[in-house]
Protein backbone atom coordinates (compact mmCIF):
# COMPACT_ATOMS: atom_id res chain seq x y z
CA UNK A 1 0.00 0.00 0.00
CA UNK A 2 1.41 3.63 -0.35
CA UNK A 3 0.49 6.66 1.40
CA UNK A 4 0.91 9.70 0.41
CA UNK A 5 1.65 12.86 1.86
CA UNK A 6 2.10 16.32 1.75
CA UNK A 7 5.41 17.57 3.23
CA UNK A 8 6.54 21.19 3.62
CA UNK A 9 9.94 22.20 3.53
CA UNK A 10 10.35 25.23 5.07
CA UNK A 11 13.37 27.51 6.78
CA UNK A 12 15.31 30.47 5.98
CA UNK A 13 16.78 31.29 2.53
CA UNK A 14 20.29 29.05 2.05
CA UNK A 15 19.95 26.68 4.83
CA UNK A 16 20.49 23.85 2.11
CA UNK A 17 16.40 22.50 2.15
CA UNK A 18 16.97 22.00 -1.79
CA UNK A 19 20.31 20.30 -1.75
CA UNK A 20 18.92 17.95 0.76
CA UNK A 21 16.36 16.73 -1.12
CA UNK A 22 17.88 16.72 -4.41
CA UNK A 23 17.86 12.98 -5.09
CA UNK A 24 21.39 12.39 -5.97
CA UNK A 25 23.10 13.91 -3.06
CA UNK A 26 25.30 16.12 -5.01
CA UNK A 27 25.34 19.37 -4.09
CA UNK A 28 24.33 21.96 -6.95
CA UNK A 29 25.57 25.39 -7.58
CA UNK A 30 23.73 27.95 -5.49
CA UNK A 31 21.16 29.39 -6.98
CA UNK A 32 18.24 31.03 -4.92
CA UNK A 33 15.21 29.20 -5.06
CA UNK A 34 12.24 31.51 -6.42
CA UNK A 35 8.70 30.71 -5.35
CA UNK A 36 8.11 26.71 -3.90
CA UNK A 37 9.33 23.81 -6.21
CA UNK A 38 7.47 20.17 -5.78
CA UNK A 39 9.79 17.09 -5.58
CA UNK A 40 7.97 13.95 -5.22
CA UNK A 41 10.05 11.24 -3.68
CA UNK A 42 8.72 7.93 -2.23
CA UNK A 43 9.82 5.78 0.82
CA UNK A 44 9.80 2.52 1.90
CA UNK A 45 9.02 1.88 5.41
CA UNK A 46 11.21 -1.02 6.30
CA UNK A 47 9.73 -4.33 7.18
CA UNK A 48 6.27 -3.61 5.87
CA UNK A 49 4.75 -4.14 2.16
CA UNK A 50 3.85 -0.20 2.95
CA UNK A 51 5.43 3.29 1.40
CA UNK A 52 5.19 6.93 1.64
CA UNK A 53 4.80 9.04 -1.73
CA UNK A 54 6.19 12.16 -0.08
CA UNK A 55 5.00 15.36 -2.49
CA UNK A 56 7.60 17.86 -0.96
CA UNK A 57 6.82 21.58 -1.00
CA UNK A 58 10.51 23.44 -1.09
CA UNK A 59 9.75 27.08 -0.59
CA UNK A 60 13.09 29.46 -0.97
CA UNK A 61 12.75 31.08 2.29
CA UNK A 62 13.17 34.46 1.03
CA UNK A 63 11.22 36.64 3.02
CA UNK A 64 9.91 38.63 -0.27
CA UNK A 65 8.34 35.54 -1.73
CA UNK A 66 6.91 33.65 1.76
CA UNK A 67 3.22 35.21 1.21
CA UNK A 68 3.52 33.60 -2.68
CA UNK A 69 4.46 30.49 -0.67
CA UNK A 70 2.26 30.48 1.56
CA UNK A 71 -0.39 30.22 -0.75
CA UNK A 72 0.93 26.42 -1.72
CA UNK A 73 1.10 25.59 2.05
CA UNK A 74 -2.44 23.96 2.82
CA UNK A 75 -3.39 21.47 4.03
CA UNK A 76 0.22 20.01 4.80
CA UNK A 77 0.42 15.95 6.01
CA UNK A 78 4.32 16.31 7.35
CA UNK A 79 6.90 18.65 7.38
CA UNK A 80 10.65 19.68 7.38
CA UNK A 81 12.01 22.35 9.07
CA UNK A 82 15.60 23.25 8.55
CA UNK A 83 18.08 25.17 9.79
CA UNK A 84 21.87 25.89 9.20
CA UNK A 85 24.07 25.01 12.31
CA UNK A 86 26.85 27.60 10.68
CA UNK A 87 24.35 29.80 10.97
CA UNK A 88 22.63 30.43 14.19
CA UNK A 89 20.51 32.99 13.10
CA UNK A 90 18.54 30.58 10.89
CA UNK A 91 18.12 28.68 13.77
CA UNK A 92 16.06 31.68 16.25
CA UNK A 93 14.10 31.92 12.87
CA UNK A 94 13.12 28.45 13.01
CA UNK A 95 10.46 29.68 15.96
CA UNK A 96 8.84 32.28 13.14
CA UNK A 97 8.97 29.36 10.73
CA UNK A 98 6.68 26.82 12.97
CA UNK A 99 4.13 29.24 13.66
CA UNK A 100 3.68 30.05 9.96
CA UNK A 101 2.92 26.38 9.44
CA UNK A 102 0.80 25.74 12.26
CA UNK A 103 -1.23 28.25 10.70
CA UNK A 104 -1.75 25.65 7.99
CA UNK A 105 -2.89 22.83 10.14
CA UNK A 106 -6.28 22.94 10.87
CA UNK A 107 -6.17 21.29 14.12
CA UNK A 108 -5.05 18.23 12.45
CA UNK A 109 -1.93 16.33 14.07
CA UNK A 110 0.63 16.93 11.74
CA UNK A 111 4.39 15.16 12.43
CA UNK A 112 7.30 17.56 11.87
CA UNK A 113 11.45 16.96 12.37
CA UNK A 114 13.66 19.45 12.80
CA UNK A 115 16.68 19.41 10.59
CA UNK A 116 20.11 20.88 11.51
CA UNK A 117 22.12 20.99 8.25
CA UNK A 118 25.78 21.52 7.27
CA UNK A 119 26.45 18.95 10.19
CA UNK A 120 29.64 18.58 7.92
CA UNK A 121 31.53 21.99 8.33
CA UNK A 122 32.09 20.84 12.41
CA UNK A 123 34.43 23.59 12.55
CA UNK A 124 31.97 26.80 11.84
CA UNK A 125 29.16 25.25 13.96
CA UNK A 126 27.14 28.03 15.93
CA UNK A 127 24.74 25.58 17.50
CA UNK A 128 24.72 23.09 19.94
CA UNK A 129 22.96 19.52 19.56
CA UNK A 130 21.47 19.57 22.52
CA UNK A 131 20.05 23.56 22.41
CA UNK A 132 18.77 22.42 18.98
CA UNK A 133 17.35 19.15 20.68
CA UNK A 134 15.43 20.71 23.48
CA UNK A 135 13.95 23.29 21.57
CA UNK A 136 12.58 20.44 18.97
CA UNK A 137 11.30 18.37 21.73
CA UNK A 138 9.32 21.65 23.46
CA UNK A 139 7.45 22.13 19.91
CA UNK A 140 7.21 17.98 19.88
CA UNK A 141 9.30 17.50 16.85
CA UNK A 142 12.29 15.20 16.47
CA UNK A 143 15.32 16.51 15.68
CA UNK A 144 18.05 15.40 13.36
CA UNK A 145 21.47 16.62 12.24
CA UNK A 146 22.11 16.60 8.46
CA UNK A 147 24.75 17.28 5.53
CA UNK A 148 23.69 16.97 2.12
CA UNK A 149 27.28 15.79 1.21
CA UNK A 150 26.17 13.03 2.65
CA UNK A 151 24.52 10.41 0.45
CA UNK A 152 21.79 9.00 2.80
CA UNK A 153 21.68 11.55 5.98
CA UNK A 154 18.04 12.63 4.00
CA UNK A 155 16.38 9.59 3.95
CA UNK A 156 16.08 9.56 7.62
CA UNK A 157 14.25 12.16 8.66
CA UNK A 158 11.43 11.35 5.39
CA UNK A 159 11.88 7.95 7.33
CA UNK A 160 10.49 9.13 10.16
CA UNK A 161 8.15 11.26 8.94
CA UNK A 162 7.32 8.42 6.89
CA UNK A 163 6.46 6.21 10.04
CA UNK A 164 4.69 8.59 12.07
CA UNK A 165 2.36 9.38 9.03
CA UNK A 166 1.95 5.27 8.48
CA UNK A 167 0.90 5.08 12.13
CA UNK A 168 -1.45 7.93 12.30
CA UNK A 169 -2.95 5.72 9.40
CA UNK A 170 -3.27 2.82 11.28
CA UNK A 171 -5.06 4.62 14.17
CA UNK A 172 -7.65 6.11 11.38
CA UNK A 173 -8.39 2.29 9.91
CA UNK A 174 -9.14 1.53 13.97
CA UNK A 175 -11.77 4.30 15.02
CA UNK A 176 -13.21 3.73 11.40
CA UNK A 177 -13.39 -0.12 12.18
CA UNK A 178 -15.10 0.71 15.63
CA UNK A 179 -17.45 3.44 14.59
CA UNK A 180 -20.87 2.70 15.67
CA UNK A 181 -24.37 3.97 13.76
CA UNK A 182 -24.83 7.56 13.89
CA UNK B 1 -34.60 2.26 5.85
CA UNK B 2 -35.98 1.16 2.81
CA UNK B 3 -33.89 2.35 0.29
CA UNK B 4 -32.27 -0.53 -1.71
CA UNK B 5 -28.59 -1.06 -1.31
CA UNK B 6 -26.29 -0.75 -4.36
CA UNK B 7 -25.30 -4.27 -3.87
CA UNK B 8 -28.75 -5.35 -5.48
CA UNK B 9 -28.48 -3.31 -8.01
CA UNK B 10 -25.18 -5.14 -8.85
CA UNK B 11 -23.18 -1.71 -8.76
CA UNK B 12 -19.38 -1.37 -9.47
CA UNK B 13 -16.61 0.95 -8.21
CA UNK B 14 -14.79 1.47 -11.41
CA UNK B 15 -12.31 3.77 -9.98
CA UNK B 16 -10.33 5.26 -6.90
CA UNK B 17 -8.17 7.55 -6.35
CA UNK B 18 -6.81 5.30 -3.13
CA UNK B 19 -6.27 1.79 -2.56
CA UNK B 20 -5.18 -0.28 0.35
CA UNK B 21 -5.94 -3.55 -0.29
CA UNK B 22 -7.13 -4.08 3.26
CA UNK B 23 -9.66 -1.73 2.51
CA UNK B 24 -10.80 -2.19 -1.31
CA UNK B 25 -13.17 0.19 -2.92
CA UNK B 26 -15.30 -2.41 -3.25
CA UNK B 27 -16.34 -2.12 0.57
CA UNK B 28 -18.62 0.89 -0.50
CA UNK B 29 -20.99 -0.98 -2.18
CA UNK B 30 -21.11 -3.97 -0.53
CA UNK B 31 -23.85 -2.96 1.62
CA UNK B 32 -22.34 -3.23 4.84
CA UNK B 33 -21.55 -0.62 6.78
CA UNK B 34 -18.89 -2.36 8.90
CA UNK B 35 -16.52 -2.74 6.13
CA UNK B 36 -15.56 0.88 4.10
CA UNK B 37 -12.96 2.27 1.71
CA UNK B 38 -10.55 4.08 3.17
CA UNK B 39 -8.28 6.94 1.39
CA UNK B 40 -4.83 6.64 1.93
CA UNK B 41 -3.53 10.44 2.44
CA UNK B 42 -4.34 13.63 0.31
CA UNK B 43 -6.86 15.84 -1.15
CA UNK B 44 -9.33 15.81 -3.40
CA UNK B 45 -10.12 11.57 -3.39
CA UNK B 46 -12.88 10.45 -5.45
CA UNK B 47 -14.26 7.10 -6.42
CA UNK B 48 -17.03 6.22 -9.77
CA UNK B 49 -19.53 3.70 -9.20
CA UNK B 50 -21.18 2.15 -12.47
CA UNK B 51 -24.58 0.79 -12.79
CA UNK B 52 -25.19 -1.80 -15.48
CA UNK B 53 -27.87 0.02 -17.13
CA UNK B 54 -28.96 3.78 -17.11
CA UNK B 55 -30.75 3.81 -13.50
CA UNK B 56 -33.23 6.81 -12.40
CA UNK B 57 -31.40 7.89 -8.71
CA UNK B 58 -34.10 10.33 -6.95
CA UNK B 59 -31.56 10.07 -3.32
CA UNK B 60 -28.74 8.68 -1.57
CA UNK B 61 -27.51 8.15 1.14
CA UNK B 62 -23.51 8.14 2.38
CA UNK B 63 -21.78 7.06 5.26
CA UNK B 64 -18.69 7.89 6.22
CA UNK B 65 -16.18 8.98 8.43
CA UNK B 66 -14.09 12.86 8.93
CA UNK B 67 -15.24 13.77 5.08
CA UNK B 68 -15.76 17.68 4.86
CA UNK B 69 -16.69 18.63 1.33
CA UNK B 70 -18.67 16.32 -1.20
CA UNK B 71 -19.05 16.94 -4.70
CA UNK B 72 -21.18 14.26 -6.59
CA UNK B 73 -21.10 14.31 -10.59
CA UNK B 74 -22.88 11.74 -12.90
CA UNK B 75 -22.96 10.94 -16.96
CA UNK B 76 -25.12 8.72 -18.75
CA UNK B 77 -22.03 7.23 -21.16
CA UNK B 78 -20.72 3.81 -21.25
CA UNK B 79 -17.79 5.13 -20.55
CA UNK B 80 -16.33 7.01 -17.34
CA UNK B 81 -16.13 10.82 -18.17
CA UNK B 82 -17.63 13.98 -19.48
CA UNK B 83 -19.45 14.20 -16.16
CA UNK B 84 -22.10 16.91 -15.40
CA UNK B 85 -22.34 18.18 -11.92
CA UNK B 86 -24.89 17.53 -9.95
CA UNK B 87 -24.23 18.29 -5.76
CA UNK B 88 -22.28 19.76 -3.86
CA UNK B 89 -22.13 18.54 0.49
CA UNK B 90 -20.67 20.25 3.70
CA UNK B 91 -20.92 16.92 6.03
CA UNK B 92 -20.87 18.00 9.62
CA UNK B 93 -17.87 16.06 11.76
CA UNK B 94 -18.65 13.41 14.27
CA UNK B 95 -16.80 11.76 17.21
CA UNK B 96 -16.63 8.06 17.54
CA UNK B 97 -20.13 7.28 14.55
CA UNK B 98 -20.27 6.96 11.67
CA UNK B 99 -21.63 10.72 9.39
CA UNK B 100 -24.76 9.15 7.78
CA UNK B 101 -26.10 11.60 4.79
CA UNK B 102 -29.03 11.45 2.70
CA UNK B 103 -29.11 13.62 -0.24
CA UNK B 104 -31.71 14.57 -2.31
CA UNK B 105 -31.04 14.95 -6.41
CA UNK B 106 -32.80 16.13 -9.37
CA UNK B 107 -34.67 13.15 -10.77
CA UNK B 108 -32.42 11.92 -14.18
CA UNK B 109 -30.80 8.64 -15.27
CA UNK B 110 -27.17 8.19 -14.39
CA UNK B 111 -24.75 5.06 -15.40
CA UNK B 112 -21.64 6.57 -13.60
CA UNK B 113 -21.88 8.31 -10.19
CA UNK B 114 -18.60 10.30 -9.56
CA UNK B 115 -17.97 11.18 -5.80
CA UNK B 116 -15.50 13.82 -4.91
CA UNK B 117 -14.06 14.29 -1.64
CA UNK B 118 -12.54 18.02 -1.77
CA UNK B 119 -11.64 18.20 1.83
CA UNK B 120 -11.54 15.61 5.51
CA UNK B 121 -11.72 16.08 8.69
CA UNK B 122 -8.79 14.48 9.07
CA UNK B 123 -5.66 13.13 7.29
CA UNK B 124 -7.55 9.80 6.05
CA UNK B 125 -11.37 9.53 5.34
CA UNK B 126 -13.36 6.22 5.14
CA UNK B 127 -16.66 5.72 2.80
CA UNK B 128 -18.73 2.64 4.40
CA UNK B 129 -21.82 2.56 1.92
CA UNK B 130 -23.57 4.44 -0.56
CA UNK B 131 -27.18 3.26 -1.11
CA UNK B 132 -29.75 4.69 -3.49
CA UNK B 133 -33.67 5.40 -3.50
CA UNK B 134 -34.87 5.23 -7.01
N1 LIG C 1 28.98 22.18 3.31
C1 LIG C 1 27.68 22.09 3.07
N2 LIG C 1 27.08 22.94 2.22
C2 LIG C 1 25.76 22.81 1.99
C3 LIG C 1 24.98 21.80 2.62
N3 LIG C 1 23.69 21.92 2.21
C4 LIG C 1 23.67 22.95 1.36
N4 LIG C 1 24.90 23.50 1.20
C5 LIG C 1 25.24 24.66 0.39
O1 LIG C 1 24.50 25.77 0.88
C6 LIG C 1 24.05 26.59 -0.19
C7 LIG C 1 22.55 26.77 -0.17
O2 LIG C 1 21.91 25.53 -0.45
P1 LIG C 1 20.42 25.42 -1.00
O3 LIG C 1 20.08 23.99 -1.07
O4 LIG C 1 20.25 26.22 -2.24
O5 LIG C 1 19.61 26.13 0.18
P2 LIG C 1 18.05 26.49 0.26
O6 LIG C 1 17.92 27.93 -0.12
O7 LIG C 1 17.66 26.26 1.69
O8 LIG C 1 17.33 25.57 -0.66
C8 LIG C 1 24.57 25.94 -1.45
O9 LIG C 1 25.78 26.58 -1.81
C9 LIG C 1 24.84 24.51 -1.05
O10 LIG C 1 25.87 23.94 -1.81
C10 LIG C 1 25.64 20.90 3.53
O11 LIG C 1 25.06 20.02 4.14
N5 LIG C 1 27.00 21.10 3.72
MG1 LIG D 1 16.11 26.04 -2.16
Amino acid sequence: MKLRAKCLLVGDAAVGKSSLICSDGTLKNYSMTTGVELVVKCINIPETPHSVEFYIFDSAGKEALVDACEKLWGEPSLFCLVFDLTNEQSFVNCGRWLERIRRHCRGFRVPGVLLGNKSDLSGRREVQASVAKEWAQSQGLEYHETSAKEMDSSDAPLLSLARAYYSLYQEDCVAAKNLTLG
Amino acid sequence: MTDSSFSSLDAKVVLASSSDESHPPENIVDGNINTFWMSTGMFPQEFIIRFPEPTTISALTVDSYNVKKLKIEKNISQSASQFESVTEKEFESTEGHLQTNAISLNPGSATHLRFIITSGYDHFVSVHKVSIKK
